[in-house]
């Protein structure tokens, strides 16, 4: 088969065994792999109605098809489950080299069951799959795991080409905000499922193998990429801006158009110093880091140096600093630096959790709860607190057990759901829906919660690289925001990332996807599968309780007007756009796919 | 003489080279494993390696280097491939493998994908 291993591996963690299933050539060619293919499957075993930390919850870990063949930026590996934070599916996005070694380790698709008794680390090295007991890494951070476990194989050649992907002790303690980390990167929208392979009792999974892949036309798809490479060359925000500084550069850019938010989305332009490109240079020695076969190498490593704290991590990408930063108040970019690192050691998500922290933060300030009720002196702009608080949520004892709940939960303890900026549980992604008006319809839409990774439209809307759109206009977002849906549901399955659509356009992904595949795929049949994707997810978090209640922003988005800024005095106009939307998706006025959309 | 110069100040760890490279050598097949490039990484750092002549007897003692405040083993940084090494080995018919240069000319394959200039063609 190309670029598809063909082979799943099902592991029960209950009885501790596993076995190694067939895949479907026709649902590979329908669902393509990845996040389509995870979903398809998780949605067929899975009922919409369990408990997401009961045993009876799967986790799915899937990688597309053009991952590790050196397709450009081939790397990721999507995981699927039902997220602990919105009770709806939950689909995250591993980077670096973890999807490609599980292709080399011959597999497609691995799919975790049950609930071990004790802890566990899933080993599949070189064809070999056992079960290794986990309990001298429990308690560890993801770093550590990855040291240990490394340590322990005995052997240094072994452990060069190992990969591994675990859970921090966020995720051993079952909150709601942990993430996965791999390669000491955070997955990218994984709010929610640490806590559901914590709940397994499983630490972590390596992967190392020698399998080959095949692609079906070599000498084409060399030349293909030949041809990619030197477009994204071309284009100024692939070969500079994203290269030099990665997401870090749209905060400049975010904070002239009024989209930066501040203070948990109640401003979005008190005079700050020290943001943008130039700041980013002086706070961190940047060196670049690859995921597998990327040529535009986004992630940085840094040295940061805080009072507080020293060390080497990743610098913060836009997401971290939008979410821990900004939105709290915080705009010392060590600091900033200092709180992604900790995340990626615990295992904490950075959007989850700074939305977390930015709802306690104005609950403090409306005086609903005071900092010495909650044994800490939490408010906007204290970063040293903060940075304690991320310290003390993972451990969850005590009076820190209150702090890490998910912004949802917290604000409805204290009786004030309406400020929790947030959209089917999950905190909103760094951008002010108020001035970008087409992003905010996909947070309300979105199956996965608001976050951009699934609908890259700022890359029109901000960035102007395809089409030159005004953020602030309502006509003809509806067909936008499901382009991209479609297109970050297609560029998923296959594996790829969706950043080098500032340079590409999808049509020039067609070619690489054929000559690797050997099929024959049009732009259109692979959008047309994505629309499928979307509407099988659709129908999915329906049964699992949501509706078109649910496609909305907070209240605060349409009540409250921008107080200042570049988009002073704009609201939302979601409920203007839901109509149409709902139209050219093809669905019922109340929102509702109709029979059949999915197959 | 053309040669591949390796900065590996600038290497991101992509790996793209090691895909190029093998593509390139075994028809419509991408593995690493089969790859007569791989990079190496210490701590912090990411080196590529290019395959040089094998030797059939490993080295009697194993050396570190100090460069500034990292460490390297001396057998990660060697090209060659020997019996205590499991590098630059073809899995299935246990023949070494060395860098020929492949690919269009003037570059070869790994140097044509390494899009941050890590890998660079000179000629001494």
């Amino acid at each position: 088969m190309n670029g598809w291993i063909g082979r799943c591996l099902r592991v029960n963690l209950t009885e501790g065994k596993h076995q190694i299933e067939k895949l479907d050539t026709d649902l590979l060619e329908m669902y393509l792999g990845g996040r389509g293919l995870g979903v398809k499957v998780f949605t067929d075993e899975v009922d919409p109605n369990i408990d997401p930390l009961s045993p009876e919850n799967k986790l799915i870990f899937c990688s597309g098809p053009l991952v590790g063949t050196g397709a450009i930026t081939g790397a990721s590996c999507n995981v699927i489950t039902k997220s602990s934070l919105s009770g709806g599916l939950a689909c995250a996005k591993m980077r670096g080299h973890f999807g490609a070694e599980l292709k080399y380790a011959g597999f497609d698709m691995v799919i975790i069951e049950g609930q071990s008794e004790a802890p566990v680390i899933l080993s599949i090295i070189d064809d070999r799959v056992k079960l290794v007991p986990g309990l001298e890494y429990w308690g560890r951070s993801t770093a550590e795991t990855e040291e240990l476990f490394k340590k322990n194989l005995d052997d240094s050649w072994m452990a060069r080409e190992t990969y591994l992907v675990s859970i921090g002790t966020a995720g051993e303690k079952l909150l709601p905000l942990a993430n996965l980390v791999n390669d000491r990167f955070l997955s990218v929208g994984g709010a929610g499922i640490g806590a559901v392979m914590g709940s397994k009792n499983l630490k972590a999974i390596a992967v190392k193998g020698q399998h080959s892949l095949q692609v079906a036309d070599g000498s084409r798809f060399v030349q293909v990429i030949n041809t990619l490479i030197n477009k994204l060359n071309s284009a100024p925000l692939t070969s500079q801006s994203m290269s030099q500084w990665g997401t870090a550069f749209l905060v400049g850019l975010c904070y002239q158009k009024g989209i930066l938010p501040r203070n948990n989305f109640r401003s979005t332009s008190q005079p700050l110093k020290n943001i943008g490109i130039e700041a980013l240079n002086s706070a961190f020695a940047l060196r670049g880091r690859g995921c597998f076969a990327c040529p535009i190498a986004c992630i940085k490593k840094a040295d940061v140096k805080y009072s507080a704290f020293e060390g080497k991590g990743m610098v913060p990408t836009y997401l971290a600093i939008g979410s821990l930063g900004f939105n709290c108040g915080i705009s010392d970019l060590s600091a900033i630096g200092v709180m992604s690192m900790l995340c990626g050691e615990m295992g904490l998500d950075p959007v989850a959790t700074g939305g977390n922290f930015a709802t306690l933060m104005e609950l403090v300030e409306k005086k609903a709860v005071t900092p010495e009720e909650l044994k800490i002196d939490i408010s906007f702009g204290n970063a040293d607190s903060m940075i304690e608080a991320i310290r003390l949520i993972s451990t969850k004892k005590g009076y820190a057990k209150r702090l890490g709940q998910g912004g949802m939960a917290i604000s409805e303890s204290f009786n004030m759901p309406e400020i929790f900026m947030g959209v089917k549980g999950l905190s909103l992604a760094p951008f002010d829906p108020r001035a970008i008006q087409g992003m905010g319809l996909h947070f309300a839409t979105c199956n996965y919660g608001p976050h951009h990774l699934y609908g890259y439209t700022f890359i029109d809307e901000l960035l102007n690289v395809h089409e030159n759109l005004d953020p602030l206009e309502t006509q003809g977002k509806a067909s936008l925001v499901k382009r991209y849906q479609d297109t970050s549901a297609v560029v998923d399955s296959l594996g790829l990332c969706n950043w080098p659509l500032m340079g590409l356009k999808f049509n020039n992904y067609v070619p690489m996807v054929n000559s690797c595949l050997g099929t024959n795929y049009k732009a259109d049949d692979l959008l047309s599968i994505g629309e499928r994707i979307w509407n099988m997810e659709r129908i999915y978090n329906m049964k699992a309780g949501f509706n078109m209640d649910h496609d909305t922003l907070p209240e605060r988005f349409f009540k409250e007007p921008v107080p200042d800024g570049p988009a002073e005095g704009q609201i939302s106009h979601v409920k203007e756009m839901l109509p149409e939307y709902y139209q050219l998706r093809g669905w019922s006025e109340q929102g509702e796919p109709v029979l059949g959309l999915e197959e | 003489m053309p040669r591949i110069r390796i900065d590996h100040t600038k290497c991101t760890g992509c790996r793209h080279c090691e895909a190029a490279c093998s593509l390139n050598h075994v028809a419509n097949t991408v593995n690493p494993r089969r790859s007569r490039i791989r990079v190496m990484r210490d701590g912090n750092r990411y080196y590529p390696v290019i395959a040089g002549p094998f030797v059939d007897a490993a080295c009697t003692s194993k050396q570190y280097i100090v460069i500034g405040d990292q460490t390297y083993d001396m057998c990660a940084l060697c090209r060659a491939s020997c019996p205590q090494k499991p590098y630059f080995i073809e899995a299935e018919t246990g023949i070494p493998l060395k860098c020929d240069f492949c690919g269009i000319p003037p570059s070869p394959s790994c140097v044509r994908w390494c899009n941050t200039g890590a890998l660079e063609l000179v000629e001494d």
